[in-house]
């Protein structure tokens, strides 16, 4: 999220923490869940410069609902599980935006939709590398 | 079966309650100052992070540099010495008109002017919120930099600080859609107040009267007013006057002079105590 990358690409880049906390509060649902969210959404808050607690609102909320539906969207097949990434990055997305919005800058829709778009998109990928991860490391 | 419901339950209590937590902390973080401290010391922690996250391009700049060929140098070398001369040339005028301004302030019994004590800093290169106009810069509270010092480049005002960690500092740019610089048109005198709005090449002033005297091109500098921005440094020109006839107002358009999106060092005012 913080790297280095021209201006036009910004409102285009994955959520990367969204996806990895995704990811692993599916694999580790025991260890990895709403703290984990939660601490990782103030760091962020604080490298974007965000409200305290802004990012970390969306992070808890979107795991919330994957800690409730890990068992049924881990048989799914792959790009069957990207519609439903998608729809928490979305989620993750409108909470942060909401707060944007109430503090009177809403951004263009656009930019809005397009990060959890290519997330999506990027979402079998993220998998199959963090679960080799995962495997090497011989966790769960 | 039980088991597991029991687990949703504790879960949802749980987020729950860490979903007011995080409300308060957003509503005490945006009304009070008292968080800065929270804000600063995780900053401190993740410093390492940001460096490490530059190091790429950084480096980068490291080697293209070290490559530049012999006779780029050369030639470089040379238009700084001919731009140095002139800005000496320049410079000699200046210093018998900060007399002559001095002398005629003396004798106008006003205060007198000192240069402004400036720190030099570098970007580190950390993109931020795409819904803000905020940069990081490397030097923090341990050179000096703290909150409200205004920021400029070699072109005009660029911003201010509004996080001082140790060693960085967050500036607000000119053209973020929450700052308002206080303004001056050079020409006509006419007072105001330029926003952002998100665009690095836009400023916006708005409600101004429909009589007052501004022409496209006229140049703007700080006014002074509010005691952040230092006076009489350039911030834009006017690069469009749009009439709300049903109001009687008139909105102009001004282009910033620094250059928000590309300038790597910049200068951070010290304000005189």
């Amino acid at each position: 999220m913080i790297l280095p990358l021209p201006d036009w690409v910004q409102a285009y880049r994955p959520n990367w923490v969204a996806l990895i906390l995704i990811y692993w509060s599916m694999a580790l649902p025991k260890k990895v869940g709403l703290w984990f969210a939660l601490f990782s959404g103030l760091l962020l808050d604080t490298l974007h410069g965000t409200l305290l607690g802004q990012h970390a609102l969306a992070l808890v909320i979107i795991i919330y609902i994957n800690l409730n539906l890990y068992q049924r969207i881990r048989v799914l097949s792959l790009p069957q599980q990207s519609f439903y990434v998608f729809s928490l990055l979305f989620i993750n997305q409108v909470a942060v935006v909401w707060v944007e919005g109430i503090l009177g800058r809403p951004p263009p829709l656009m930019v809005f939709i397009s990060a959890p778009i290519i997330g999506m998109l990027i979402w079998p990928w993220a998998f199959v590398i963090l679960r080799d991860i995962r495997r090497k490391a011989m966790l769960g | 079966m039980k088991q597991i419901l029991n687990n949703t339950r504790v879960a949802t209590a749980h987020t729950l309650f860490l979903v007011c937590f995080c409300i308060a902390l957003m509503i005490v973080d945006h009304r009070f100052n008292h968080l800065e401290v929270v804000r600063s010391n995780i900053s401190l922690v993740l410093s390492p992070l940001r460096y490490l996250v530059s190091f790429p391009a950084m480096a980068g700049n490291w080697v293209s540099e070290w490559f530049t060929a012999h006779t780029e140098l050369l030639e470089d070398n040379g238009e700084l010495r001919a731009d140095m001369r002139l800005l000496n040339a320049r410079l000699q005028k200046m210093i018998v008109l900060q007399e002559e301004n001095q002398r005629l302030r003396s004798l106008l019994a006003s205060s007198r002017k000192l240069a402004d004590q400036v720190v030099v800093a570098e970007l580190l290169s950390v993109d931020q919120n795409p819904y803000r106009q905020l940069i990081e810069i490397n030097r923090g509270s341990a050179d000096g930099v703290f909150i409200g010092h205004a920021v400029i480049d070699d072109f005009g005002i660029m911003g201010q600080v509004i996080h001082a960690n140790l060693h960085s500092a967050t500036i607000i740019l000119i053209s973020d859609p929450d700052h308002a610089t206080p303004v001056q048109f050079i020409r006509s005198g006419v007072r105001s107040v330029a926003f952002g709005n998100g665009n690095t090449d836009q400023l916006e002033i708005r409600y101004l009267p429909a009589t007052s005297d501004i022409q496209i091109g006229d140049e703007l500098v700080t006014s002074g007013l509010g005691g952040r921005f230092p006076a009489d440094y350039p911030v834009a020109t006017v690069s469009a006057i749009r009439e709300d006839l049903t109001h009687g107002f008139v909105s102009v358009m001004a282009t910033p002079k620094a250059r928000l999106d590309s300038s790597r060092e910049v200068l951070v005012i010290k304000p005189r105590l």
